[in-house]
């Protein structure tokens, strides 16, 4: 993906992404399940490189990627790889590598035994070197005569990423591929990806954790609600996401005294008591976290909480979906 | 590095693939427990009339006793067990997707989950229903009878059984459903019933080899064999589009 402006995008038309050679295209797709609308109206086009695919569980990230892969259909819209739709051309799924989200593996299957599998499925030429070489790429021994059923969370997620660069892809679209790893293994994995997004291949990684995705790929996709809501580089939209007001709720004595002095000293942007709660806006933490305490010690106002009611990931994603 | 895997090569590999995964100790264990327990049944109660008991009337017990047990409930329920879960098990648990997306044409995946079902289906079922023959000891007719039936009947109702554990979530209680209600009712009170359930072709076979008259089991030797190859055919076609047209998890 190249490297764009970013920009927060009103819903419903979100601009696409645009690149020199796009390996991956999105024109207007939408999925509904029934009356659920899985992914809404989404557009977008990557190239080489890694690209992050940032959304909180449930926004419609893995949908998405089975639409590129072909495993759905899409209600509407298209997809396409590498020019063509993988759900009809058999040479396209030939050249995805895909380590999806669910757990499933053939469990009864050494490692090297199901990553052989998948370079047979694949038609490499020499399977068993090849399964040898993956498994070796991500800290894994061909030779463990254990079944995959008996490993961990995090070496089962290295088992199906072998297994997705077995075909040595031009598209490796990897969903939540960092569950379940230690940090050893986390910084090792994302090292990997950018060695080979380095290399030319297209990697799309999927993660509903803001802090992880900075360090996958500086290229963002954020998808909240089914929708497309932000695209282009991670610095850029974190500054724009930390520039937004952030709520915090404070339980005191005398909520109405603090509220006061706070608003007048100009210390928040906005300020509510709601049910002997004081609710703060404020666009700026720090400014706020430095003075709070300062300020009700010298008016006698004992403080209970102070918690920040917006500072999870959904909150952040309504910022960019609606603006609150 | 990669190429897109010829017909022979993709049945060879998804044959492998799907008989590994059915063939789990427990199913064949009690598979063959239900087997071994139907054959012996079958044979007791062959030889159980004596010296007094003609060899036609004999005959006419064996035969009907293997085929009210035999081909009825051992062929149906083994072939159904194993068939359903052919793709309906990796379809479950999310392992589809390790077939699907890659460079095979859907054709090769059918018919080697029919191979794959069949694999492990016939032996559990021949093996025990002819060495039943065997003991029954009512003549030759019985046991070539009771081969060429089991043949017939394993191969259709796996090609069938196949594409129900595509197209279907709870594809064993529609499978039994459709052994105990459509062959075991239906089939007998409707001619387009009789003629769509595959119990009606295994029973003809019998009845043709051994000269004993059996109830829905008056079609020739021919039309009993032929048209449970078109049944196969069929369920393989559907299978094939089935797997084209699959959402896959």
């Amino acid at each position: 993906m190249s490297a764009s402006e970013p920009s927060l995008l009103p819903p419903p038309a979100p601009p696409p992404v645009s690149t020199a050679r796009p390996i991956v295209e999105v024109q207007n797709v939408t999925k509904s399940f029934g009356d659920v609308v899985a992914v809404s109206d989404v557009s977008f086009t990557v190239g080489p490189g890694v690209t992050a695919l940032l959304g909180p569980n449930g926004a419609g990230k893995s949908t998405l990627f089975r639409m590129l892969c072909g495993l759905t259909a899409p209600s509407r819209g298209t997809v396409r790889v590498l020019g063509e739709q993988a759900r009809e051309h058999r040479n396209v799924r030939g050249r995805i590598g895909l380590a999806p989200q669910q757990d499933a593996l053939l469990d009864r299957f050494t490692a090297y035994e199901f990553v052989e599998l998948a370079g047979k499925t694949h038609g490499v030429a020499d399977p068993s070197d090849q399964a040898r070489q993956s498994l070796a790429y991500v800290d894994l021994d061909p030779e463990d005569p254990k079944r995959v059923g008996a490993y961990s969370k995090g070496m089962r997620q290295r088992v199906k990423l072998a297994a997705a660069l077995v075909n040595d892809p031009d598209l490796l679209i990897l969903d939540e591929p960092l569950t379940g790893l230690d940090p050893v293994q986390r910084n090792r994995m994302i090292s990997l990806f950018h060695d080979l997004g380095d290399g030319g291949k297209c990697l799309l990684v999927s993660s509903h954790v803001l802090d992880e995705v900075a360090r996958i790929g500086s290229n963002v996709l954020v998808i909240a609600q089914g929708r497309l809501v932000a695209s282009g580089d991670y610095r850029r939209l974190r500054e724009l996401m930390d520039d937004r007001p952030h709520r915090i709720r404070v339980q005191a004595d005398d909520a109405r005294k603090l509220a006061s002095a706070l608003i007048g000293r100009g210390v928040v942007d906005g300020a509510a008591v709601r049910e002997n709660a004081l609710l703060i806006d404020t666009l700026n933490v720090d400014r706020f976290g430095r003075n709070i305490a300062p300020i009700a010690a010298e008016l006698g106002i004992r403080l209970r909480e102070v918690v920040p009611t917006d500072d999870d990931l959904e909150s952040v994603f309504r910022y960019l979906v609606e603006r609150r | 590095m990669t190429g897109s895997v010829s017909g022979l090569r993709a049945i060879v590999i998804t044959h492998r693939l799907l008989v590994r995964q059915l063939v789990t100790r427990g199913r064949i264990a009690a598979l063959l427990g239900v087997g071994i327990i139907v054959s012996l049944v079958v044979a007791l109660v062959s030889r159980a009339g004596g010296e007094d008991e003609s060899a036609e009337e004999a005959l006419e017990i064996g035969t009907s006793v293997m085929s009210n047990l035999g081909f009825t409930i051992v062929v149906p329920i083994v072939a159904l067990v194993f068939a359903s879960a052919a793709f309906g098990d990796l379809k479950e648990d999310g392992t589809l997707v390790y077939l699907w997306l890659r460079p095979m044409d859907r054709w090769p995946m059918a018919v080697a989950g029919w191979l794959a079902a069949a694999t492990v289906s016939l032996p559990v079922t021949l093996v025990p229903l002819t060495v039943a023959a065997l003991i029954a000891d009512v003549g030759s007719e019985l046991v070539w009878a009771t081969v060429l039936a089991c043949v017939v009947g394993n191969l259709a109702y796996t090609a069938v059984f196949m594409l129900l554990g595509l197209l279907t979530k709870n594809s064993v209680v529609w499978g039994i459903g459709y052994i105990l209600i459509w062959e075991g009712l239906v089939a007998g009170i409707s001619g387009v019933g009789e003629k769509l359930a595959i119990r009606g072709y295994t029973r003809s076979i019998i009845a043709e080899q051994t000269g004993v008259d059996l109830y829905l089991g008056d079609l020739s030797l021919g039309i009993a064999v032929v048209v449970p190859a078109l049944v196969i055919l069929a369920a393989v076609v559907l299978s094939t589009l089935r797997l084209r047209s699959l959402d896959v998890a």
